[in-house]
């Protein structure tokens, strides 16, 4: 451990945190349990960060490093949009942004035998479900949830897609509703999809809605919630006229 | 007689020899299929026919291949849902001189519980695994077997990057770290 400093986890909690930044001393901390979530790494005593972002805290033990990328690293239980690039041998190749093809089985849909195996073509959007990322290997997907249900999964038919950064997909997936869609849905009708890798899909039955819906998401990721409603209130007064 | 000859040559006719290794018949014309030397071998003095054979030998040391049946050491390259694909090392105890691909099916990694095999949980890809040849599989990569409990992994490095210690049939323990990853270990010595 080359750093000294003795640091006491309270002090960086909220604070913009960089890899090798030490954020937690464990020789301070004795006969506590700590869980460590992602971006961050141990050795021995110290706790450093691995990712640039924020160095989050919630009770009673959790820490972990919060950061948007415009890559997405694959992870089990994710919901994401996927395009389907390949269709072999009863499995569809699907792209989820991240740093392999992702697999998805002809057979994970509701109701799929054999013989009726959905037909996809190359470009089909879907909403999906990762079920294993084994490192080494392509993640796999699945378009039912854990119960073998279709639930929320499948094709996403018309609307449009728009790429963002993790960061802003979690905020929009976030509960309560995100400021910027709660003021968006006080106005318009509209539905909408989001995925954790980066992925929104947006439709309505107006093509102004769905432009505006997009636009006021794409630019929300840096503002804050009264920030936001201003933003959209400002496009929409564009269009009530 | 051991005269140097390339493809295409003329070894013979019909009338007087028969056709060898490397060499092939064409109307009524020997000719070599091979780069190497010429050899004549009498025939059996019991057989029919007392034509002596026309062969000719590589001179190139034929590299080892792999058959079926023989033992191979193999590096797995890439592991999937169903299968693994592994690149051929040595056959027996020498190692070959070009790379062979193989291939690892879910059903041939061990011999009970066939369709309930997870293959992450078997082979990682850079392992170094023990594995039979069963066949000479398709125009892609041999078809090759772990189901015994001699074959199996019998190097792997851990997540952390040491060398693992095998602890039972299916774990391998990191002497750094002391976490256990699972692996279709071999039964070795």
């Amino acid at each position: 451990m080359s750093s000294n400093v003795s640091v006491s986890p309270t002090s960086l909690i909220d604070h913009i945190v960089v890899p090798g930044d030490v954020v937690i001393d464990l020789s301070n901390m004795t006969n506590q349990t700590i869980k460590l979530g992602s971006g961050l790494r141990q050795d021995n005593d110290a706790i450093s960060a691995m990712r640039a972002g924020k160095f989050s805290y919630s009770k009673p033990n959790k820490y972990w490093v919060e950061s948007s990328h415009k890559r997405y690293i694959p992870r089990t239980e994710d919901h994401v949009l996927g395009i389907v690039v390949d269709y072999k041998a009863d499995n569809f190749w699907v792209d989820i942004k991240g740093p392999q093809l992702a697999l998805l089985p002809g057979l994970a849909f509701e109701g799929a035998t054999r013989r009726s195996i959905p037909k996809f073509e190359v470009g089909s959007l879907l909403y999906l479900r990762v079920v294993k990322t084994n490192i080494g290997m392509n993640p796999e997907l699945s378009g039912t949830d854990a119960s073998g249900k279709a639930s929320v999964f499948g094709p996403l038919k018309d609307g449009f897609m728009f790429e963002t950064s993790t960061g802003l997909s979690r905020m929009l997936l976030s509960s309560p509703t995100c400021p910027v869609l709660e003021a968006l849905g006080k106005k318009l009708s509209f539905e909408i999809a989001t995925g954790l890798n980066g992925r929104v899909w947006v439709n309505a039955a107006a093509p102004r809605s769905v432009i505006i819906v997009a636009n006021a998401i794409m630019n929300s990721e840096t503002l804050s919630a009264t920030q936001q409603r201003i933003m959209v209130e400002k496009l929409l007064a564009k269009i009530s006229d | 007689m051991t005269e140097i000859v390339t493809p295409g040559e003329v070894l013979g006719n019909v009338s007087e020899f028969k056709a060898g290794k490397g060499a092939y018949v064409n109307d009524n014309t020997i000719y070599a299929s091979l780069t190497g030397s010429r050899k004549i071998v009498s025939p059996l003095p019991e057989s029919l026919d007392q034509r002596a054979i026309v062969e000719v030998t590589g001179h190139k040391a034929h590299g080892l291949i792999p058959q079926p049946g023989s033992i191979v050491l193999v590096r797995v390259t890439k592991v999937m849902a169903r299968m693994a694909s592994v690149d051929i090392l040595c056959v027996g105890p020498k190692a070959v001189r070009e790379k062979f691909a193989g291939i690892i099916r879910q059903q041939d990694v061990r011999e009970t519980e066939i369709d309930k095999v997870d293959m992450h949980q078997s082979f990682r890809p850079g392992d170094i695994v023990r594995a039979m040849v069963l066949s000479l599989g398709d125009s892609r990569a041999y078809y090759l077997s772990t189901a015994k409990n001699e074959l199996g992994v019998v190097s792997a490095e851990s997540a952390a990057g040491e060398t693992m210690v095998p602890i039972s049939w299916t774990e391998m323990q990191c002497p750094l770290s002391g976490q256990t990853e699972q692996r279709k270990v071999a039964k070795v010595g």
